[in-house]
């Protein structure tokens, strides 16, 4: 109780379609973000913006667009397409952080090939699509490590598209695991403050760099200079303004995950962040 | 002699077989061959004998040696092995049973639900076969068979002869292809292992490919309580007997945890509509009474349904159950097993005895003095303590777990071990739907063990839980294990040849390094105090490993003979 100080700041996580989306532990991203967002004194409020719900591109300071079951993601499709879309996009370019994670990642890009049946099409955030080569090509099944920002991510992918960038950066280089496609190392996609991936497990609780780095983008994008946390005061371009919290169980975790991928200096890396 | 046995072999089960075998001789038949004789096919039949009596011995010859040599795998190895040979092993054998066969499969609760149906049958009077627990997939189904069966290739002892598989939920299409059950049990479609099955609507899609195939003689016993479960009987054609829960006072709403009401469901649209189901009652997940909306598509009535339920104690439910049919009378049974899920699981099993005509009398008897399955909360004594054993594999099933221990509000010791080997499911995600928020604050002492120990402690941390209110015993380091195996491994290959089996099991059991698991049992034995009782929640490779290193200490019967009662 004693690190969590009283809310001074709020910050408003639109969480889209949590019923329809919500295969893979994405309720450990959300928990992530509210805790680590509580002991820094800020309110987290997660909003559940379902099929129909409206999207006004000023009214969230944080987007999480989960995975889902493909019977289940047709509708979301549409939904995303039609009515959410301009806001989303507006909200993009405005620079909202937005971490979307499998399917919702397929939907931020052009478009979804499945095996049978239409092509599903995506929001175009991202410059890449998704194609799923039929019944007989294997899943990308397994955990997962990748580089990023001069550190690393591990997760857990499960999905049957194979994803193929454009223009759009990767998210990160893969170290072990399939990635997008399997084929060209590469993992995930970024769009100014937008991130798309297929790690879950959940991705967020045990890679704590990235879930502040997501908190920092939305609190510098929503109270920019005037922002105030903990006793610091935050400059618009400071990479670490969160106060620093006891992170060892986490980096035990990221670390341990990544020895049993063969990853030994990376796993070592890990450990000395604490 | 010879006549009589090719007249036998001919399976009652008809048509499709004998379509089958007429099928495998043509195709057999080399174009250059001309017409053959009576004498011909007669061989040509005793062949086919000949290779099943070659599947049988030869899988049985493997089963007892890789028993013999304690391989792992020896409770489908002689199925394999048999089917490799002869792939119409099971089809052949199971006609022979004389009562038939029984199948049950779903996510949560076929062990247990199969098990109080053999209790049933046998109370009544039948012989009944089981699968080995576990071996669900169709090696462990043909294993069952074939261990029963005579080097000629036929069963023994298959007067009132019933088998009750448990069927893994992949492969039930597999299962009743090759047997036509005469009662098939569906207990519930949830969330799990989705690494290895794909998504929980590719098994429901299985599960109706599986009803589309099935013979109308079959009767189908479902959940009219899980909408995926119920809406497989809507196409079928043959009868269908449904069970459910009719009691409000178990609805969530009504439950004074809040945590409980936010649960995951698995299941939430209407497949005709797509419209999210609306629900009068939950019990838990998505089972209860539902309704849709926008078609109209709604819970169908229960002819087996369970009016009142009432924990007595932890491990003590009352159910007064009433059966369509004899609408007056409610029947009670005592439930010896904990927890909303094993309700379910005896209303499914009393629902199949009445599908066969087994009396209350036989049913009532069988289920209340049911020994509890490996790990679907035995009991344990060690060191002192009370070991109780609660699987747990999917969210749904550790959520209900959870909810049994700590409804009373009384402060339990638990150990909860959690796994990702390949029966567990590689991924982990899972357990972020748990509400493991309602364990905080209620755990004397809390270990967490197995190979993502460390993903459940942080589960537990990112619910409130303390790091000083958890212990965490993680594996042993990657380059560690590696080394420890190395030397195992060196000193395991020079025993081989030794002709005891026990005095090798001793000998690995001084050498084997305490892995994690073992310090981790150790460490929550000890900090639970004498004459009380620990609760243990694995995963299943997890269970298997407390079990193995519970028998080493000789504290439970060997796995090998925990199937026959």
């Amino acid at each position: 109780m004693k690190r969590e100080s009283a809310p001074r700041l709020t910050l408003k996580l639109g969480h889209l379609y949590p019923d329809q989306l919500n295969l893979y532990g994405d309720r450990g991203n959300i928990l992530a973000l509210r805790r680590r967002c509580q002991q820094r004194g800020i309110e987290l409020r997660v909003i559940s913006l379902g099929i129909g719900d409206a999207l006004a591109p000023d009214e969230y300071d944080l987007l999480f667009i989960g995975g889902g079951q493909d019977r289940e993601q047709a509708p979301v499709a549409r939904d995303l397409y039609e009515v959410k879309g301009i806001g989303l996009w507006a909200a993009i370019e405005d620079d909202m952080p937005v971490l979307a994670v499998c399917g919702g990642y397929q939907l931020l890009s052009h478009y979804y090939r499945p095996a049978q049946g239409p092509d599903m099409r995506g929001l175009g955030v991202f410059d890449a699509w998704t194609i799923h080569k039929g019944p007989r090509a294997p899943r990308c099944v397994g955990d997962i490590a990748i580089t990023w920002n001069g550190s690393t991510l591990v997760g857990f992918e499960n999905h049957g598209g194979r994803t193929y960038l454009g223009t759009a950066q990767p998210l990160g280089t893969v170290l072990k695991g399939y990635g997008n496609n399997a084929e060209d190392r590469s993992e995930g996609a970024m769009y100014r403050n937008a991130y798309g991936t297929y790690m879950h497990g959940s991705l967020l609780p045990k890679n704590p760099h990235f879930t502040d780095y997501l908190i920092t983008l939305a609190t510098r994008r929503t109270y920019g200079l005037q922002a105030q946390l903990s006793q610091n005061e935050i400059r618009a371009n400071d990479v670490e303004p969160l106060a620093p919290l006891d992170d060892r169980l986490e980096w035990e975790a990221h670390a341990a995950l990544l020895e049993r991928m063969g990853l030994h200096s990376a796993a070592n890396a890990a450990l000395q962040v604490t | 002699m010879e006549q009589q046995r090719s007249l036998e072999e001919t399976p009652p089960t008809g048509v499709s077989v004998a379509h089958k075998r007429g099928w495998r001789r043509n195709s057999s038949n080399a174009p250059g061959k001309t017409s053959r004789g009576k004498a011909a096919r007669k061989a040509k039949r005793q062949g086919i004998s000949l290779r099943a009596s070659m599947a049988v011995l030869t899988g049985r010859l493997v089963g007892a040696l890789s028993r013999r040599l304690g391989f792992g795998g020896g409770t489908s190895i002689a199925g394999l092995t048999a089917q490799r040979i002869s792939p119409d092993i099971v089809k052949r054998l199971a006609a022979e049973l004389e009562y038939g066969s029984i199948m049950v499969t779903g996510t949560n609760g076929k062990t247990t639900t199969s098990g109080f149906i053999a209790a049933a049958l046998r109370e009544s009077g039948l012989r009944v076969w089981r699968n080995r627990e576990g071996s669900n997939l169709m090696g462990g189904i043909a294993n069952a068979l074939v261990m029963r069966a005579l080097p000629h290739g036929r069963l023994r002892r298959k007067g009132r002869a019933i088998a009750v598989f448990e069927v893994d939920e992949a492969v039930i299409k597999k299962a009743t292809q090759a047997v036509s059950p005469r009662v098939l049990v569906f207990t519930n479609l949830f969330r799990d292992q989705l690494d290895r099955y794909g998504e929980v609507d590719s098994i429901a899609t299985r599960w109706q490919q599986t009803i589309n195939a099935l013979s109308t003689n079959s009767i189908l016993v479902l959940n009219a309580d899980d909408p995926a479960t119920a809406d497989l009987g809507r196409t079928f054609e043959g009868q269908v007997l449904y069970f459910g829960i009719d009691d409000p006072a178990l609805d969530l709403a009504a439950q004074p945890d809040t945590a409980a009401r936010h649960q995951v469901m698995d299941t939430r649209v209407c497949p005709q509509c797509g419209r999210d189901y609306e629900y009068t009652l939950r019990y838990y997940s998505h089972l209860g009474h539902y309704f849709c909306p926008s078609c109209g598509n709604i819970r169908p009535q229960p002819d087996v349904r369970a009016t009142r339920v009432h924990a007595d104690a932890f491990d003590r439910m009352r159910i007064n159950i009433t059966s369509g049919d004899r609408e007056a009378k409610a029947q009670e049974i005592v439930l010896p097993l904990p927890g909303l899920y094993n309700v379910y699981n005896a209303l499914a099993a009393v629902t199949a005895a009445q599908a066969l005509h087994i009396g209350w009398e036989p049913t009532i008897i069988g289920i209340e003095q049911f020994k509890p399955a490996f790990g679907r909360g035995e009991r344990v004594q060690v060191e002192g303590r009370t070991l109780r054993l609660l699987l747990a594999k999917n969210p749904t099933g550790y959520n209900e777990v959870l909810r049994t221990l700590f409804s009373e509000g009384a402060s339990r010791h638990v150990l909860c071990i959690l796994n990702d080997n390949s029966a567990d499911g590689r991924d982990v995600s899972w357990i972020w739907d748990i509400d493991v928020e309602q364990a905080i604050g209620h755990t004397a002492t809390l270990v967490l063990g197995g190979t993502r120990a460390l993903d459940l402690a942080l589960r537990f941390k990112y619910a409130g839980m303390s790091q000083d209110a958890m212990m965490i015993v993680p594996p042993a380091p990657l380059r560690a294990l590696k080394r420890e195996a190395l030397r195992v491994n060196r000193n395991s290959k020079g025993r081989k040849n030794k002709q005891s089996v026990n005095i090798e099991k001793g000998a690995l059991a001084a050498e084997t390094p305490r892995d994690g698991i073992t310090a981790a049992l150790d460490a929550a034995i000890h900090m639970t105090p004498i004459g009380e009782t620990l609760f243990v929640i694995p995963t299943y490779t997890g269970l298997l490993e407390i079990h193995r290193e519970l028998e080493r200490r000789g504290l439970t019967p060997h796995y090998w003979e925990g199937q026959d009662r």
